[in-house]
Order: structure tokens, then sequence, then C-alpha cells
């Protein structure tokens, strides 16, 4: 069993490498057919290595390290993302728990929902007078619908089982919410959050890329207005890996409370 | 059949003076009750039925799948209001579910984020609100010791056997120390050895207990009805359910499992049973 297992994390590690691979040759080749206007893994790498040199340089507003881009973009995430939760959470209980608020709230939901983030950015800027307030508005408006959608769906699914529980043994409300309905719903929960979390880092460059400042989305801008494009593509793979830690963190956190598993 | 009608009288009459004594701890009176069903209208589950159950008798409802015999129990537990008829539980009217009638479900309902001792502590916890602390962790070993799971008190019912879980089901519902035992088919789920030393550990539980708790159990399990109860209550089919005949078990406590079913009672009990359960559309026939 074992040998199968550390077998089974060999191919997974070679597979990554392998995927790195392909991700390599399929970049080198674009900037082959491009005719090196998209540069290519090499000169990349060069740009990179300059730039990881010194991540945490401040050189006026417009002018800072890599790391301040990214660390600025990550706290502005949790921020909006802990504000949309802190909104999502006590309405997706509350929607969950009660046919009356679910029928009250649903259409709200069902149309604020697909409203991209950036049709929210107007409002902000209007509601905050300033693009910080609005840049975390807009990703705490658009990642609070996973959690509160997972949230309520968790808790409506209660079955009636555990609903009896309460009953027979004549639970207080308190009660009911701490033993049953909160310990069957964080599963659900977590997913709503570790999904929420997904969309607000991908809400983030947008939102950077209007507000402007510091941040990663205006450093993909601020690059882009500088004609270089290294240090887009490292942008880019920055982001996507930094949202591949963050969904690894909730996946993790999804499966320390996961009861069904242990 | 002509003889087993006579004793079956005899048993009968020497049974009611003896009950005489002990006061009702159960009494259904007239009980209807409907559910409004989506696809035709209104579903009367059972019918105008009246049963009263003495303090320390077990008895148990027995008839087919659907037949309301869960229903006429859940009334008894308050889970079920009566569309009419009234259900009065230690003398008082039940109104809604209440601590002095512990329920043990058909499927455990353990809370599976909870580990045993957990279940048992939070149903303690919320039915004994005047008891310290200390007590109440007392009451809650004192219980899964008597069902042998206190050195699995750590474990979450996840971990468990099906039996083990009826067990802790059972010492939740006796850690409430109710004076009335609801019992919902607790051993459907088992395999015949397991169901066999649950029984048993069930009526050890109620002889500790000095027989003083009344217990209603809903079975589809003739033996198990036998061997368990004083009384065994036979429903019709539903919709609409009625008691169909009150069987009275001739058998003398504490019971042998195994040689009781040498007994003429305990076989005469169950034909009567049996062709009670099977004979479903001429009643008569037998009569």
């Amino acid at each position: 069993m074992k040998k199968i297992l550390t077998l089974d994390t060999l191919y997974t590690i070679l597979a990554f490498f392998g995927s790195l691979i392909i991700l390599g040759v399929i970049w080198e080749l674009v900037a082959i057919v491009t005719d090196r206007e998209i540069p290519g893994p090499a000169s990349t790498w060069v740009v990179f290595k300059e730039l990881i040199a010194e991540p945490f340089y401040d050189r006026g507003p417009n002018d800072k390290g890599i790391g301040n881009q990214l660390f600025s973009s990550i706290y502005r995430v949790f921020l909006g993302f802990g504000i949309g939760s802190l909104i999502a959470i006590p309405m997706g209980l509350a929607m969950g728990s009660s046919k009356f608020m679910m029928r009250l709230f649903n259409p709200i939901v069902q149309i604020l929902r697909p409203v991209s983030p950036l049709a929210w950015f107007p409002l902000g800027l209007l509601a905050f007078q300033a693009a910080e307030g609005a840049t975390v508005f807009i990703i705490a408006i658009t990642s609070l619908w996973p959690t509160l959608i997972n949230t309520s769906f968790g808790v409506a699914s209660i079955p009636a089982d555990h609903k009896n529980v309460g009953k027979a043994f004549g639970f207080s409300t308190w009660k009911y919410i701490t033993k049953i309905m909160l310990p069957f719903a964080l599963p659900h929960m977590i997913t709503g959050l570790r999904l929420a979390i997904g969309v607000a880092w991908l809400v983030i460059v947008a939102g950077e890329m209007l507000s402007g400042g510091v941040g990663i989305g205006f450093f993909v801008w601020d690059s882009w207005n500088g004609l270089s494009l290294e240090k887009i593509l490292i942008a880019i793979l920055i982001i996507g890996t930094v949202g591949l830690i963050l969904d690894k963190m909730f996946s993790a956190v999804q499966h320390a409370f996961t009861w069904e598993n242990k | 059949m002509i003889l087993t009608e006579t004793e079956e009288v005899v048993v009968k009459e020497t049974k009611t003076i003896k009950e005489d004594t002990r006061p009702d701890a159960i009494k259904i009176e007239n009980v209807t009750v409907s559910f409004k069903s989506k696809s035709n209208g209104l579903y009367t589950a059972i019918n105008n039925i009246s049963l009263n159950v003495k303090k320390g008798e077990i008895v148990t409802l027995i008839g087919h799948s659907g037949c309301g015999k869960s229903t006429l129990m859940n009334t008894i537990s308050g889970m079920v209001s009566p569309t009419s008829g009234e259900v009065y539980a230690n003398g008082n009217l039940v109104k809604g579910p209440g601590p002095d009638r512990g329920i043990v479900f058909q499927n455990y309902s353990l809370l599976p984020w909870l580990s045993v001792f957990q279940n048992i502590y939070v149903a303690v916890d919320s039915a004994l609100k005047d008891l310290s602390a200390s007590e109440k962790k007392d009451l809650v070993e004192k219980n899964l010791q008597m069902v042998h799971l206190w050195e699995h008190r750590h474990k979450l019912p996840g971990h468990l056997s099906g039996g083990m879980k009826q067990r802790v089901a059972i010492a939740r519902a006796f850690a409430i120390n109710p004076k009335i035992l609801l019992l919902d088919e607790p051993f459907g789920a088992l395999d015949a050895l397991t169901k066999g030393s649950m029984h048993i550990e069930l009526l050890k539980l109620w002889n500790l207990d000095n027989r003083d708790k009344t217990i209603v159990m809903v079975t589809h399990d003739i033996e198990e009805a036998i061997f368990l109860s004083d009384r065994v209550v036979v429903m019709n089919d539903g919709p609409a359910a009625t008691i169909k005949e009150i069987v009275d078990v001739p058998l003398d406590r504490p019971r042998n499992k195994k040689s009781i079913v040498h007994e003429a009672g305990y076989m005469d009990t169950h034909d009567r049973l049996l062709s009670l359960l099977t004979d479903k559309f001429d009643i008569n026939d037998i009569d």
C-alpha cells in the first residue's frame, strides 16, 4: 500500500514538471511565431531576476517593488473578502433556516449575482470617494454570492433526522444553532468561501487596473504603458500562482472541517 | 384454534386483574392524524385510535409498512400532532416533544460531528438543565458504562458499527431518565445476532430501572414483539389505519430467548400474530 502511494506521488511530481515543460514549450512557440513581440521564457526570466532582486523597494507612489504590489493586492482581497463573508454568512444562515427569508431575499440575490464587478466600480467610487474603497467594495460585493448561496443551501438541507434530535431532547435555539445547524452547514460554508476567494482574486486585477495606485493589477497596467511585456507575463504567472496557493489553503481548511472524512 | 382462544381468554383475565393497580402512563383518545399530500389532498394516516398503556408496560406496535404505526407513536412523542383526539403522557396532554419521553430513532440519529460522549452530553445538558456539569458528566458515564461503550466515548459515530450506534442511541434516551421510552423500529437495521443481544440489553436496562419505565416500540418483527412485550398492538393497513387487535403475550418474565420458543403460549401468540398479519383481507376467517 505504501509503495503504491510513493509511486503515485512520484508520478504526480513528474506530471507537474511535465506540465511546466509543456507550458514553457507553448510559450516559446508563441514567442517564435510572434517574432519575439511576445517575449519568450528566457528573456522573461532575466527581467524576473531583476524584479525579484529587490521586491520591496518604494520610490514614490507609482514606482514600487513587485512584492509591495502583490502584498497590497492580497491585503485588499482579504479585506473585501472578509467584509463580503461577514455579510454573506449571516444572510446565508437566515435564508437557509427560514423559507420566508429565502423567498424575500432570493430574488435580490439572483438579480445582483450575475452583475460584473466592473459595473459596480463607479458606484463604489461615488460611495467611498476613493479608488481604494471602491476596489474593496467591488471585491466584497462580487465575492459574497458563492458564500451566501452555499451557506443557505447547507442550512436548508439539514436532514430531518438531525432536526428531530433537537426537538426530541428539547434543544434551545442556541444549542440547535451551535450543535446542529452550524456543524452541518460548515462544510458547505467553507466550499462557498473557497469559491469566493477565487472570485475575489479574479476581481482584484480588474479592479486595480481601473483604480490605479498600487497592486498587482496596477502593475500589469503600468507595465503595459511602459511596454514591458516581460513584466506583464511575470505578473500573469504570479497571479496564477497566488490564486493556486489561496485555493490550496482553503482546500486544506475545507478538508479539516469535513467530519464525513474523519 | 378453539383451544387457543380459550387459553387466550383465561390469560387476558388474569392479566387484567394484575394490571389494574398500575396507573396509565399513556392514554391515546380517539386520535386521527391526517396529512396534506400534494397529489391527492388530505391523507388520513391513522383513524380514531384509542389505546391505553400502563406504567411499566412494554407494548409493541406491529403492522405492515406504511400502516401508520410510526405516526401513532409520534403522536406520543409529540413529533406529530393529532388532527383530532388527544394524547396524554404521564397525565399531561401532549403538546410537543418533551424530555419526559425518550425517543430512540429508527436510524439512530446521532449527530455525526459529535463524539459518542458529546452526543449523550448535549441531550442530557438540554433535558436536565438543573444538574451541575459534573452531575451531567456522571450521568453520561453511567449510561455509557451500562451499554458497554465507555471505552469508545471519544469516537465519532461514523466509526461505530450499527449495533454500537444503536446502543449509543439507547444510552442517550435512558440518560435523560424519561418515564416513557419510545422506540421506532430500533433494531430494524441490525443483523439477527446483534438484534438478539440488543433485546437482552434493552430488557436488562428496563430491569435495572425496576421495570418502572413504560416502553412503546414499533416493529415489524413478530419474534421481537413477543420476546419483549406484554401486549402486541396489531394495526390494520393504512390509509386510515386502525387497531386490528391487541394480543396479550402470556409469558412470564424474565424470559429466556432459547426456551420460550418451545412454550405453548409463545407458539400460540406467534401463530395468532402471523395470521393477523398475513390474512389481511379476511379477518373473519380466523375469528
